[in-house]
């Protein structure tokens, strides 16, 4: 039997540990929240709430303003997931609202009838979901009127949009 | 921005080609040859073939009996499919203009090609890519990346782009003449129109109604690209029409009346002809109380001075984004007995419209869609909805109008989308019949009301509200007849027909599906004849031409516009049709 032998932990590993944790987890955040805001253009977020989330009309309908909005992680998991019932915000669950499936507030597709989400075109992930719910939550909501700090994450330093925010 | 800004060819412009031909290779486009341009049989100068915008060629090798027979002849990879802006892809929507063998494309992003067709196959000459900024102009593109088509002139081959650019290119190599910006999209003007040539202009169109632009047209002069004229589709309060803005808040300066669909030009009447779209904001009629001239109108304009010479509208007060920019078809038939120079227009609000050409006087109108009750009917004089009050500031419709105070409006068909879109119907002189690409549709409209005064903000979407579809949309083939002014049969589509329609000397009527079916159908019957499934979403309207004595119908395949970003919850299904990006022809 190998025995293996614990060594008292060094003050200078610990911090080496915790400072590749922190990096990690700096780097898992940057990560999620690049792919979030992927998905929130790829997913057509963008197309009703705006690059800014700030909602309002157009073709897609009178859309929630992410940046006013209170709701919490979960309740905005659970919208992407399966939509807002009786509005155009669709559903992003591949298998939501499938045959007798009540993942989704607890009904069924024949449940909601004519109140049921629109499908989305481009169904989601669960790690897609969060990451999206993420960005949202880091990079829109509660943060008031759209800056040039908020353009260019968005669009890029180099964006025309930005360079003309900076010429007014 | 200085919308004359012209320059010289000394811009970040990307030209490559292979088979480069010299300017002494390539025909002269004169404006003699495009006054006569039905004549040249083989050919398609015009965006709608001919002035008269009619899309019919008398090319009739592939006809009835034949048309079975009809397969693949070539396939070419376009490209351009990438998204920006709000966009995760582009699409197609131009119609291929053929000169003597040569075939001219855009994609949606304004990437010119050029295409040797004349040996029976595509054989690509070269590419001209204007270098669209496309998060800048894609984000106000309120309904796709889409670029409907060039236009010829002389040795020149003339363009649009997205972020609002005329450019000049050579027919020989594709090397930019000359360029110019016309549209601005720090307004949210867009452009998206293919370019109408008259006499020594070019006319440009613009996109952005749903952005609070002031709609206009503009002329430049071909040689040099320098402005010739502007006319504001909205006039200023000085200018005629413009007490029909009865606000105190100067609303006609974001009050809309776009104009993204080629017009018309009558030579003996020396008249351009162009449809003017919605006014904004699209849902809060409230908000600009009066008449809102000219949107939703024809205008018909002197060239020579972009003068409105006269104008029809045909939803005034529109409070349902009625968009009046489609098609203007002009033909010369009788009605009722008495010879007519009509100008004919199936306009979103359901009504197939003929208007007499030379005085803008209503002729008649009739519905073309299965449910339209948005108003009782017109006014067999005026051509007025039924339910319109001239003393009124704000226009109530049938009851189901949208507005402010309340929840929604209603189901209100033909739907926001219209009974028919941009997607151009065709004419077969020989059966006097329009032949529309109809989408059958309803929506609720859910009102947002804009603030008075200083609600918009640029580039800010300003449609105050949104609409919804209860409903699955569906389509129709329908045809007109435009001497009795009636519907001579329609035959049901599972899905809007969204490839705009070709009639030939074959008795033929060609249309495209979203899905990407392109199929042909019997003139006189509407018997489905034949059909090609291409794969991939179609969006665009089909063409003919022909090599020697063979006959190519050919068609742009690439879906994007509104159908798969905005109307995912009326088109089910749909959302599995591929984006793709191919010129098909085919041929016997």
């Amino acid at each position: 039997m190998v025995r293996i032998r614990k060594s008292p932990a060094r003050p200078t590993a610990l911090i080496v540990g915790l400072l590749l944790l922190a990096i990690n987890s700096s780097w898992a955040n940057d990560h999620q929240l690049a792919l979030g805001k992927r998905v929130y253009k790829k997913a057509n977020c963008v197309g009703c709430h705006k690059w800014h989330g700030g909602g309002g009309g157009g073709y897609g309908g009178v859309a929630l303003s992410l940046r006013d909005t209170t709701l919490d992680r979960d309740w905005l998991i659970t919208l992407v997931r399966c939509g807002r019932p009786g509005t155009r915000m669709p559903y992003h669950d591949r298998n939501a609202y499938r045959g007798d499936n009540r993942d989704c507030y607890e009904m069924t597709a024949d449940e909601f009838g004519e109140q049921l989400p629109p499908k989305a075109p481009r169904v989601l992930r669960e790690k897609e979901i969060e990451a999206v719910v993420a960005y949202v939550q880091a990079r829109i909501q509660g943060r008031g009127q759209p800056n040039h700090d908020d353009c260019t994450a968005f669009w890029g330093a180099d964006a025309t949009r930005c360079k003309r925010m900076l010429d007014k | 921005m200085n919308s004359n800004l012209v320059n010289s060819c000394v811009l970040a412009c990307c030209v490559s080609g292979s088979g480069i031909a010299t300017a002494d290779d390539v025909p002269d486009t004169s404006f003699q040859r495009l006054q006569n341009s039905a004549g040249e049989v083989h050919n398609w100068l015009h965006h709608h073939r001919s002035y008269d915008a009619q899309r019919h060629s008398p090319l009739s090798q592939i006809n009835r009996d034949t048309v079975s027979r009809l397969k693949v002849a070539w396939t070419f990879a376009v490209g351009g499919t990438d998204g920006g802006g709000i966009w995760p892809n582009a699409g197609l929507e131009a119609t291929p203009i053929v000169e003597d063998g040569m075939m001219y494309i855009v994609d949606g992003w304004g990437v010119v090609q050029k295409i040797d067709v004349s040996r029976g196959r595509a054989e690509f000459q070269w590419r001209m890519d204007p270098g669209t900024d496309k998060d800048w102009a894609g984000e106000v593109a309120c309904c796709g990346i889409d670029n409907k088509g060039v236009a010829l002139a002389g040795k020149l081959v003339i363009s649009h782009t997205l972020d609002g650019r005329l450019i000049a290119m050579n027919k020989s190599d594709g090397e930019i003449v000359w360029e110019t910006q016309v549209a601005d999209p720090a307004r949210g003007e867009t452009i998206t129109v293919a370019p109408l040539i008259v006499k020594d202009m070019v006319i440009s169109g613009m996109s952005g109604g749903e952005f609070g632009v002031r709609g206009w047209l503009h002329a430049s002069n071909i040689a040099t690209g320098e402005t010739v004229w502007r006319r504001h589709t909205i006039p200023a309060p000085d200018e005629p029409g413009g007490d029909t803005w009865r606000d105190d808040h100067e609303a006609y300066k974001t009050g809309g009346g776009p104009t993204w669909i080629t017009g018309s030009y009558d030579p003996e009447l020396d008249l351009i002809y162009w449809g003017v779209g919605n006014p904004g904001p699209d849902w809060d009629r409230e908000y600009r109380p009066g008449d809102n001239l000219y949107s939703n109108s024809m205008i018909a304009l002197d060239p020579a001075s972009g003068e409105i010479r006269f104008h029809f509208q045909y939803t005034p007060n529109d409070p349902f984004d009625y968009d009046g920019v489609n098609e203007l078809i002009l033909v010369d038939e009788s009605v009722s007995g008495a010879a007519r120079k009509m100008l004919l227009h199936a306009d979103r609000n359901g009504f197939l419209y003929a208007i007499d050409r030379t005085t803008g006087k209503f002729i008649y109108g009739t519905p073309y869609v299965k449910r339209l009750n948005w108003t009782a009917g017109l006014d067999p004089v005026s051509g007025r909805p039924l339910d319109y009050d001239a003393e009124a500031d704000i226009q109530h419709y049938a009851g189901v109008a949208s507005g402010r105070g309340r929840k929604d409006s209603g189901l209100l068909c033909p739907g926001a989308m219209g009974g028919k879109n941009w997607q151009p119907m065709s004419y077969h002189p020989g059966f006097a019949r329009l032949y529309i690409p109809v989408i059958e549709s309803c929506h609720l409209t859910h009102t947002q009301p804009v603030t008075e005064g200083g609600a918009h903000i640029p580039r800010e979407w300003f449609t105050a509200g949104g609409i919804s579809q209860p409903e699955t949309f569906t389509g129709s083939l329908t045809a007109f007849d435009v001497r009795t002014g009636k519907i001579a049969a329609k035959v049901d589509t599972r899905w809007p027909v969204l490839g705009g329609t070709l009639t030939t000397g074959g008795d033929l009527v060609f249309a495209g599906m979203p899905d990407g079916d392109v199929v042909a159908f019997d003139a006189e019957t509407l018997e489905q004849l034949w059909m090609f499934p291409t794969g991939a979403g179609l969006n665009a309207p089909v063409m003919t031409y022909a090599i020697g004595d063979k006959q190519y119908i050919a068609v742009a395949v690439g879906l994007g516009g509104t159908m798969p970003k905005w109307w995912i919850d009326a088109v089910p299904g749909l959302e599995n049709t591929n984006t793709g990006s191919m010129i098909f022809a085919f041929s016997l």
